[in-house]
């Protein structure tokens, strides 16, 4: 988003903003439990899975925040 | 393997609803080439039957064009005009028109393939087989990754996966992030919201028109809610008219979306 006042938003962006938040969740989730499904498998153990998706999560809120959060 | 449309014969037996096999189909011609199965079945038919109605709808649409339309090319501008009006221009701006043959083409063959699912005798949508959406969605992959390279060079990927405005160590954490969701789960949701969409529409279709059938034949009270049902099916057909124009709407403005934003850097 840039600083200035929003520009003029044509009205297909609405689908691109709710989709786009929804893939960034599901994105989040994905990349980093998979990331650590694959340290648990490097690592034996069996929680990094876990870890990787609360992070991803988290990540993904950032994302989202960062990007469409009024500011 | 029974007919999707085929009312349901053991009448004594009990009530079967009809479940995902009504998605499979049995091979007509047999064909296997190095190991790939490329039998072909209806749904194979039918996807040629709708490129072929496709190709020959805005061939025989805009073959001699008039200046005043009329006819099949009145309703063929209809759609593009529609293509050209609410996405394109909406979307990416005059910049996206020569992405418009592809936009229009997956537009009316979405749309075509959808309707297959309440015309008789097809009454299957094309899109309810995996096949074509996940072709489709590669396709607009495949695109906006190459618009992407064309207008902003090596630099899209860098724009694309590291969102600016975010101190660096964070990146470790975002990019990760930015590429499953930007490379991978694009295509997919892309696909399976199509694809998805038309099995729930086809197997509602399915149940409720042969329970209806089951109903109106069993000569007890239930004749009468299924002459109920009768009337209602007519509301679900309309509905899922409605759905099909929509989905077919959705894939394209999201196609639309990518491209826009593979045109610049974002934000």
């Amino acid at each position: 988003m840039s600083e200035s006042g929003p520009p003029k938003e044509p009205p297909g962006r609405g689908a691109d903003v709710v989709w786009s938040i929804i893939g960034t969740l599901v994105a989040g989730v994905l990349a980093w439990g998979f990331i650590g499904w694959l340290l648990d498998q490097w690592l034996n153990t069996r929680f990094l899975v876990a870890v990787g998706i609360v992070v991803g999560m988290a990540g993904a809120f950032y994302l989202i925040i960062k990007r469409y959060g009024s500011g | 393997m029974r007919a999707p449309t085929l009312p349901l014969a053991a009448e004594r037996e009990g009530f079967h609803a009809p479940g995902i096999e009504i998605f499979q189909w049995p091979d007509i011609v047999h064909l296997e080439v190095a190991g790939v199965d490329l039998s072909i079945n209806r749904v194979v038919l039918q996807m040629f039957f709708v490129g072929l109605l496709v190709w020959g709808l805005f061939f025989f649409a805009f073959r001699r064009p008039k200046l005043v339309p009329s006819g099949l090319q009145n309703v063929m501008e209809a759609f593009v005009d529609f293509i050209r009006n609410q996405i394109v221009l909406e979307v990416i701006g005059r910049d996206g028109l020569r992405f418009m043959p592809y936009l229009t083409t997956l537009f009316v063959f979405v749309l075509f393939g959808n309707l297959g699912g309440i015309i008789p005798p097809i009454l299957f949508p094309l899109n309810g087989r995996m096949a074509l959406p996940a072709v489709m969605a590669i396709c607009s992959l495949l695109l906006f990754i190459s618009v992407g390279i064309s207008s902003q060079g090596l630099a899209y990927f860098k724009n694309a996966l590291f969102p600016p405005g975010i101190p660096w160590p964070v990146y470790i954490l975002l990019t990760p992030i930015e590429f499953v969701s930007t490379f991978i789960v694009r295509p997919v949701t892309l696909a399976i919201r199509l694809l998805a969409n038309m099995i729930a529409g086809h197997l509602i279709l399915s149940v409720f028109f042969v329970a209806t059938g089951y109903m109106l034949t069993s000569m007890n009270i239930s004749t009468l809610f299924g002459l109920g049902a009768l009337i209602f099916s007519v509301a679900l057909i309309a509905f899922e008219l409605f759905v099909a124009g929509l989905q077919a709407y959705v894939f394209t403005i999201l196609s639309a979306v990518y491209i826009a934003g593979a045109l610049e850097p974002e934000h």
